[in-house]
């Protein structure tokens, strides 16, 4: 199932989610401090303006089997997957109850493109329709035994930015009156969160099964 | 629970889940009573000791002797030196008014609307002869702890609420005792609570009962129709009118009802005719006192019992002649304490200030004393508080205080309450004293100078004094609520030990059975999720804004729950149309295991479809039942559905409940069309189910005709009927169930070709049998709440019972797909959210009463409680029933041995788990709300947020255990009867 030919190091993955973070916190400049809070639909946009191209021009790159697709065929994948994806986040949030009014309603789908971008749009550039690979970053137990470093890059982020909106929205409900608790600022903060912590482990994931992997050859 | 005379296993799983039980209700009951005590309370009346200053140490002085009413009335007067103001009182209490609408909101006067439909009480104001006051009410606000409170000046214990249907004679000091002590004489009319209160007072008394909600007219009519005799008669003191019916109106229609103005012009009457009566009479010496007042407010929906500041505030206006003033500003924000009702009143009438109470007197009601007179009364409030804070801080003296004021002694009180109340009690006492003394200088501006100081110092030191008291946390023994929750922790690690034993035995079973399963052994997202949802629902009832807004807790854990099964059920049909070639190997499984609801043969793609669309269908429909009811207490005014449907036609309503009971009888009428040997008892059954749906539908009609009559006949009865029809049919179908499904017929035995023919049919039998009895209870149980509930609940019923046929549907279409615990936790927690979902919350206010008395033609304590409980738990409850429907389904699973068809196994594979995991859920629910109480007890919203919600723990408990009764009722008697026919049948056969 390992294909050798997309074998990342560590050090290109670091690259990778360097470069992701990059999109983040250029957007997160360029709208101003505080913007979220201020303007959440606005700061939403920037970001996932920001961030789209990044994200799916990156994971192209990586893509499952680069000899039968092509670059732009990836990315053709990852454009098409940006607003599925978006559905399926929109759902889930408003699922968990995420308030459906007009008011919100661009905040909404900006925040759900943005958790597309966390979620859905790697996988799509990287697998395609490929069932057998989404089905393994779907299940949690590719944490347990030893898989692609690619597979650790999309399926650890999603994961971290997945839990972090959940853990996120918890403060929603409480009356401490501030404005962001209002929907979706502390949620895209919780989510936010989540990715860069899915980032960094995993890092650590790869790092570990790179090692391991070593010892084996060694002996 | 289980069975009782099963192989040891089963025997001891149910010996240990009924110890434990009996543990839990043990604690409870020894925290409730440790931690709603009856407040300890001064015994006793006050006598003419209250005039003294009270000696340190011993509190209580000599027995005086009794004596007549006149010697004791002269004898009050001479020691109080303040001749009573007023010699005649009309209490009237308008059941329920804000104050609000008579005396507007925050500086503003009322809208104009509640202007004109008080023209006469708002002249009285506005021409400064009458005095407002916004008399803030303690939470509960309920009718009979705040009765006591106005005439003892207590504010009562929180349990009081419980007893509010129960009253029983006041026996604490109050002011009608002391009224009548001293030889007057009370007459009552109105909320026969007051008889209940003070069941020998009164020399005449002609009760009404508030318990049908829905009358608003006969009730004060009747209170109405004594008033011209009795103002016509001299011979009584006190008269109490108590009219009820705007409270009813409320209830019906909120404060915005089109009743209410109506009502408001009625009361207003009431006020032009007693006033007249009285003022007519001022010419000779009678002097009498009109006091107006409310017991609590309402919210915007109408009701009362928690404390926002709607429900809180209560209306005291009092109408006589030293009240009245040249000058007046009749809409300012007058505040005052509901209890300051008490003192002001006794010590307006010459009689002592009741022993315990905590409310300070309101200066402006004695205008007419002179200035020595007025701090006279300052200080006997003050030395009644005195003696209530000796009962409360027994080494608390005044000549201690004075002592180390002087410097005498130093830090007698390390504790600073003490020390403060100690300073402003002695500042008070210096200062009217050097007002007395400087009573006869000649310059009136000093006089009024340590005039003013001496009101200034008492009114800090009584105000001081009587928040303290309200707020002190009344001693709690401490040590039996610790026992009482060790109790209760270790029936909650006795469930555990149950569960965690037959995991391991279960596990232990599997691998011997399948060794396939082995992959089930490392732990799910699903039950990782479960497990850390319940964590984090303890842990957010520490905040009492999570408790507030517990609806979003359980929305959110089980929305999750079921997005998580959605991501499985995906993942399960990806993985399984990848290993297709696997897909036909497994069908002869799943063929044993299907159950009725898709027991017709599905191949492999529709029953995915089958389980990713009932996972969809619970998810969405969750979405609009949170959305149906926004719930809580800090955001309760959003707009929800329910909101935008109360505002639209009333028909629309109407057709959404017609609605909602034809899809009951409809998906009733399928699922039995499902059972194979259809049978004319279950047909008998049928029938009666879509009589009582055209009962429902009746009830709705004629209910819907008369929203602004009083309480019909027709209605009443039509109830009564159901109720017969349901119970008749329902205990019919319990009883019936095993009797009358075959053990032996054709069709079985060719259907089970491979495994021993009696085993299949044995099961059947029983799975049909508690598929019957389950639906049954399920579809009769959703018609009496659509009887009950109010109008705009039906649809959010109808879809509770939705989801708990999806869930069922979704389960059993592929049993492998969830493990049992979780597909049962994931039902409970259906329950819960559904709980939230039917418009209920953490507060008392959100109680349906008004259904509480459908059907109930004579007043009866009990019933009325059922009903409530019924109305308030039936989402829960419902879900309860559907676990009979339920365990038809996994009680098949994995019985493959004949050695495994003992009827005790089967019981113990169908019942331990679903009764269990409940009881184990609501175990820690409880235990660690508990604890949570017992940390928050000084906690300032202890009586507004954590007592209620602990009583809804409790009687969600109860709910539990009835539950998990009926269930586990349910399945035995089925499984004895058929074993004993599947006996008789062999006897006979061989």
């Amino acid at each position: 199932m390992v294909d050798e030919a997309t074998q990342v190091s560590a050090f290109g993955a670091a690259a990778v989610h360097a470069l992701c973070i990059t999109g983040l916190t250029a957007a997160d400049c360029f709208s101003g401090r505080g913007a979220l809070v201020s303007d959440p639909a606005h700061a939403l946009r920037l970001l996932v303006v920001f961030e789209a191209p990044l994200v799916i021009a990156v994971f192209s790159l990586l893509r499952r089997d680069p000899k039968r697709c092509s670059f732009l065929k990836a990315a053709a994948r990852g454009l098409l997957g940006l607003p599925v994806g978006a559905l399926l986040n929109a759902f889930g949030a408003i699922v968990l109850g995420a308030p459906v009014g007009i008011k919100y309603w661009t905040a909404t789908t900006y925040w759900s493109l943005l958790m597309s971008l966390f979620t859905f749009v790697p996988a799509a550039c990287v697998f395609g329709a490929s069932k057998v690979n989404w089905q393994n970053v779907l299940s949690h137990s590719n944490y347990c035994r030893p898989t692609n470093a690619v597979d650790y890059m999309i399926s650890a982020p999603a994961h971290g930015a997945v839990i972090g909106a959940w853990l996120g929205a918890w403060p929603m409900p409480l009356d401490w009156e501030r404005t962001w608790q209002e929907w979706p600022i502390c949620v895209t903060y919780g989510s936010v969160a989540g990715y860069l912590i899915g980032m960094a482990i995993s890092l650590l994931l790869i790092v570990v099964t790179r090692k391991r992997r070593d010892r084996a050859k060694a002996d | 629970m289980a069975a009782a005379a099963s192989p040891p296993t089963g025997a001891a799983v149910a010996g240990w889940t009924m110890v434990s039980v009996l543990l839990q209700v043990v604690g409870l009951c020894m925290f409730l009573y440790g931690f709603f005590p009856v407040k300890p309370t001064l015994p006793g009346f006050s006598g003419v000791e209250s005039y003294r200053m009270p000696s340190c140490g011993s509190a209580g002085g000599g027995e005086e002797p009794a004596l007549p009413p006149d010697q004791l009335r002269s004898l009050y007067r001479e020691l109080s030196e303040v001749p009573p103001v007023y010699d005649r009182l009309v209490l009237m209490v308008i059941d329920g008014l804000p104050a609000e609408f008579v005396l507007g909101r925050d500086g503003k006067p009322p809208s104009k609307e509640m202007l004109e439909s008080m023209p006469y009480t708002q002249s009285l104001l506005t021409g400064c002869k009458a005095a407002g006051y916004h008399a803030k009410a303690a939470p509960p606000t309920v009718t009979m702890p705040r009765l006591k409170a106005m005439v003892s000046g207590a504010i009562g214990g929180f349990l009081d609420v419980a007893f509010n249907f129960n009253t029983q004679a006041f026996l604490d000091d109050n002011l009608l005792d002391q009224l009548h002590m001293i030889g007057y004489k009370l007459v009552m009319l109105g909320d026969e609570t007051w008889i209940k209160l003070f069941p020998t007072l009164f020399c005449r008394q002609d009760g009404v009962s508030s318990f049908y909600v829905k009358d608003t007219v006969e009730v004060d009519f009747n209170v109405s129709r004594h008033l011209e005799h009795e103002l016509a008669a001299k011979d009584w003191n006190v008269l109490v009118l108590h009219y009820l019916g705007l409270d009813h109106v409320g209830h019906i229609g909120g404060r915005q009802s089109v009743l209410m103005p109506q009502k408001l012009k009625e009361m207003d009457d009431v006020i032009r005719r007693v006033h007249n009566a009285v003022s007519n009479l001022q010419d000779n010496l009678d002097k009498t006192l009109l006091v107006v007042v409310s017991d609590h407010g309402m919210t915007e929906g109408g009701n009362h019992g928690g404390s926002s500041c709607e429900e809180t505030d209560s209306l005291a206006l009092f109408i006589g002649h030293s009240v009245e003033s040249s000058y007046c500003s009749p809409y300012d924000q007058n505040e005052a304490l509901q209890v300051d009702l008490a003192p002001t009143l006794s010590l307006l009438f010459g009689t002592p200030i009741p022993k315990n109470n905590i409310g300070v007197l309101l200066p402006e009601l004695f205008n007419s004393l002179t200035d020595d007179q007025k701090l006279r009364t300052f200080e006997l409030n003050s030395l009644q508080f005195l003696r209530l804070l000796q009962a409360q801080l027994p080494a608390f003296c005044i000549e201690d205080c004075i002592d180390s004021k002087n410097g005498l002694g130093i830090d007698i009180f390390p504790g600073s309450v003490e020390k403060k109340l100690c300073h402003l009690l002695s500042e008070a006492f210096d200062s009217h004293h050097s007002s007395r003394l400087h009573q006869r200088s000649n310059f009136k501006s000093i006089e009024a100078g340590y005039y003013g100081n001496a009101v200034n110092a008492y009114n800090e030191f009584l105000r001081y004094a009587s928040e303290w008291l309200s707020h002190r946390a009344t001693n709690k023994p401490f040590y039996l609520l610790v026992s009482a929750i060790s109790l209760m922790i270790i029936s909650c690690l006795f469930l555990m030990g149950i569960v965690y034993c037959l995991f391991k035995g279960k596990s232990l079973s599997q691998v011997e059975h399948h060794s396939e399963w082995n992959l089930d052994k490392h732990w799910h997202l699903d039950e990782v999720f479960i497990i850390m949802g319940i964590f984090l629902y303890v842990i957010s009832l520490g905040s009492s804004s999570f408790v507030e807004e517990e609806q979003y807790t359980w929305h959110y854990l089980t929305s999750t729950l079921y997005l998580i099964f959605l991501i499985k059920t995906t993942q399960s049909v990806l993985k399984e149309s990848n290993s297709a070639a696997v897909g036909t190997e497994r069908n002869v499984f799943y063929a044993n295991n299907c159950s009725y609801v898709t027991s017709c043969k599905l191949i492999p793609s529709k029953r995915d479809g089958y389980k990713l669309c009932t996972v969809l269908f619970i998810l969405i429909s969750g979405r609009i039942i949170r959305a149906w009811h926004q719930g809580g207490v800090n955001w309760v005014h959003f707009s929800d559905i329910s909101k935008s449907l109360a505002q639209a036609d009333s028909s629309i309503v109407k057709a959404l409940q017609l609605i909602s009971v034809l899809a009951v009888v409809l998906l009733y009428s399928v699922s039995l069309l499902l059972l194979r040997p259809r049978k004319m008892n279950i047909l008998i059954v049928w029938l009666s189910h879509l009589f009582c749906g055209i009962l429902v539908v009746l009830h709705i009609w004629q209910s819907q005709i008369n929203t602004s009559l009083p309480a019909e006949h027709s209605t009443t009865s039509i109830a009564q009927i159901f109720f017969v029809i349901t119970s008749i049919s329902v205990t019919f179908t319990f009883v019936a169930s095993p009797w009358i499904f075959p053990i032996h017929s054709m069709e079985a035995e060719s259907t089970s070709s491979g495994s021993n023919p009696k085993t299949a049919i044995h099961l059947q039998g029983i799975n049909h049998s508690m598929f019957l009895t389950g639906i049954t209870y399920a579809a009769f149980w959703c018609l009496l709440q659509l009887l009950l509930q109010q109008p705009i609940n039906a649809i959010p019923l109808l879809l509770i019972f939705l989801q708990m046929i999806s869930s069922i549907i979704h389960f059993s279409t592929d049993t492998s797909l969830h493990k049992k615990w979780v597909q049962i936790v994931a039902m409970q927690f259906l329950g819960l959210s559904g709980h939230f979902g039917l418009g209920n919350t953490n507060s008392l206010a959100s109680i349906d009463v008004a259904g509480a008395f459908i059907g109930i033609s004579s007043y009866s304590t009990v019933l009325s409680g059922i009903l409530m409980f019924i109305i308030t738990y039936g989402s829960p409850l419902l879900l309860y029933l559907g676990m009979v429907v339920y365990s038809s389904i996994i009680s098949s699973d994995g019985i493959s041995t004949t050695e495994q068809l003992k009827w005790s196994c089967i019981l113990d594979k169908m019942i331990t788990l679903p009764c269990l995991l409940p009881l184990l859920v609501n175990s820690i629910a409880l235990t660690s709300y508990t604890i949570v109480l017992l940390f928050m007890r000084n906690h300032l919203f202890v009586w507004s947020v954590f007592s209620p919600k602990y009583l809804y723990v409790c009687a969600a408990t109860v709910c539990t255990y009835a539950g998990v009764f009926v269930l586990a009722v349910t399945a035995v008697y089925i499984v004895i009867v058929l074993s004993f026919r599947m006996r008789n049948y062999r006897d006979k056969s061989i």
